[in-house]
């Protein structure tokens, strides 16, 4: 397993030499924190998957020992570790940088960051291969850019909900989100492991 | 004899193409060689074999060990070559053997060196730049690496030049010095199986026609020539496929004694090829 997620960054090392640099352009570009600690997250995990779609990995890691639910879990975990390893990264930076930010840009990033991805992994094993990438980076875009778009339009008819929660104190709120993404992350780890345990290759 | 991959009634089916109730038995110590025109379901087969593909019905046993729950145990033990690049285009072997090497227990990275020294093979440059050769060569390597003691290879000698074929051939002869070793591998180059092949087995459509010692296959097929006024309803059961000219008949048989005391001295026999083999073969409606 943790030869599996030590295989990420094996695979992309050269390219890991410009995520201090990614980081640093964010920052240096005025980004807003929650956005530079997600795509900061985003840079290991999916750039692992822009590798992995362009050979026959699935082979590959299959024809070794180990099992399919092997492979998937140290997607899902590894992400995890990625993620946090990002953060400190990011916060050391912001920090180096005089930039303020506070745990909730944290909490933030990371739950979207958990959101996108459980939302993207699964089409890396539903759909076919040399497809994925593109899709994932349109939904990227929709994402960042349309999330606010379509929370404003919806507010209106969730006024109740969004009362209730603007009614909770700011610790709550993040923790619920936190949990919420956690849930729909393990969700998407079982639909993902199921397409899987399923697959041709 | 032990045997190290077993197929019991094995179903599979895909799209526009099935294998139907395969029952295949691999012998442990001997090199088998899979035959079978292109499309005849080799590489499914070996995907079978390999656990890349699940069968609908039946059973697919190595070292006696099912994959349901012995799926790491039997890879552990098992060396691949495949037809295509299934490492990553852009890195190079010494990146590949960090992340193939520490999945196997028994990886040994002195072995390997050994191994990348003896096929003269650069530890620092993008697989993408290597020669067909060199990239087989270079999963031979890695297949020997964690001391295998089943290697399949699905079409390694496909695009090699007839010398490096050859290497190739004597290399595999070399590591299965020890007895320890099986070998499965497919192919369509028949000359390749004269060399080096204890058994042969052969892929129709899917259907296993039969899976003998090589021996047993020169024994028991044979080419017999003649006039057509040989031919009749009880003659011609005698053989898989009949090719008529104008001069005369060319035909397969796979009961070669036989065919030599009904015709006697009357048609000319002659030893079959695996090609003709293959060749009759595919256009017999019959079993072999």
């Amino acid at each position: 397993m943790f030869n599996l997620i030590k295989r990420e960054v094996i695979i992309q090392k050269k390219q890991l030499l410009l995520f201090i640099p990614f980081i640093i352009f964010f920052i240096v570009m005025d980004s807003h924190p929650v956005f530079i600690f997600l795509v900061t997250s985003l840079f290991v995990p999916f750039n692992a998957l822009a590798f992995d779609e362009k050979t026959n990995v699935n082979v590959l890691l299959n024809s070794l020992p180990y099992t399919r639910k092997e492979i998937i879990a140290s997607r899902y975990l590894g992400s995890l570790v990625y993620m946090a390893i990002a953060i400190g990264l990011t916060a050391l930076a912001l920090f180096v940088a005089d930039r303020s930010f506070t745990f909730s840009h944290i909490a933030l990033g990371a739950g979207l960051f958990l959101l996108f991805s459980a939302m993207t992994f699964p089409l890396f094993y539903i759909l076919k291969q040399g497809y994925i990438f593109p899709i994932v980076m349109i939904s990227f875009f929709l994402f960042v850019g349309g999330g606010p778009a379509v929370f404003e339009l919806v507010s209106g008819s969730l006024q109740g909900i969004i009362q209730f929660v603007m009614g909770l104190s700011m610790p709550i709120i993040l923790s619920g989100f936190l949990a919420i993404a956690a849930v729909i992350y393990s969700l998407s780890w079982v639909v993902s492991a199921t397409v899987y345990e399923r697959k041709v290759f | 004899m032990e045997p190290i991959i077993e197929f019991t009634n094995v179903s599979k089916q895909l799209k526009g193409f099935a294998i139907e109730n395969m029952n295949l038995g691999v012998n442990k110590g001997f090199v088998t060689g899979f035959i079978g025109a292109n499309g005849a379901g080799k590489s499914t087969t070996i995907k079978l074999m390999m656990n890349l593909l699940r069968p609908d019905e039946g059973e697919v046993r190595i070292f006696g060990l099912d994959y349901a729950t012995h799926e790491k145990a039997i890879k552990e033990r098992i060396g691949f070559v495949y037809d295509g690049n299934v490492f990553y285009e852009g890195m190079n072997l010494k990146d590949i053997q960090r992340i193939v090497g520490p999945a196997y227990k028994r990886w040994n990275d002195a072995l390997f060196h050994r191994y990348v020294e003896q096929f003269e093979l650069p530890l620092n440059k993008a697989i993408k730049t290597f020669s067909k050769g060199m990239q087989m060569k270079a999963s031979l390597a890695l297949a020997l690496s964690h001391q295998a003691e089943l290697i399949i290879m699905d079409e390694p000698t496909a695009g090699l030049d007839p010398i490096f074929r050859r290497e190739l051939l004597d290399m595999l002869q070399e590591i299965m010095l020890d007895g320890e070793r099986t070998i499965f591998f497919s192919t369509h180059i028949t000359s390749d199986l004269d060399r080096i092949a204890d058994y042969i087995a052969f892929i129709k459509n899917g259907e296993l026609m039969f899976n003998q010692s090589i021996h047993n296959v020169e024994e028991n097929y044979g080419l017999v020539k003649g006039t057509v006024d040989l031919l009749d309803r009880d003659t011609e059961k005698l053989f898989v496929h009949v090719n008529r000219t104008q001069a005369g008949f060319e035909a397969l048989t796979s009961n070669v004694r036989e065919a030599g005391s009904v015709f006697g001295e009357s048609a000319l026999i002659e030893k079959a090829t695996l090609e003709d083999i293959m060749y009759y073969s595919k256009r017999s409606e019959v079993h072999v």
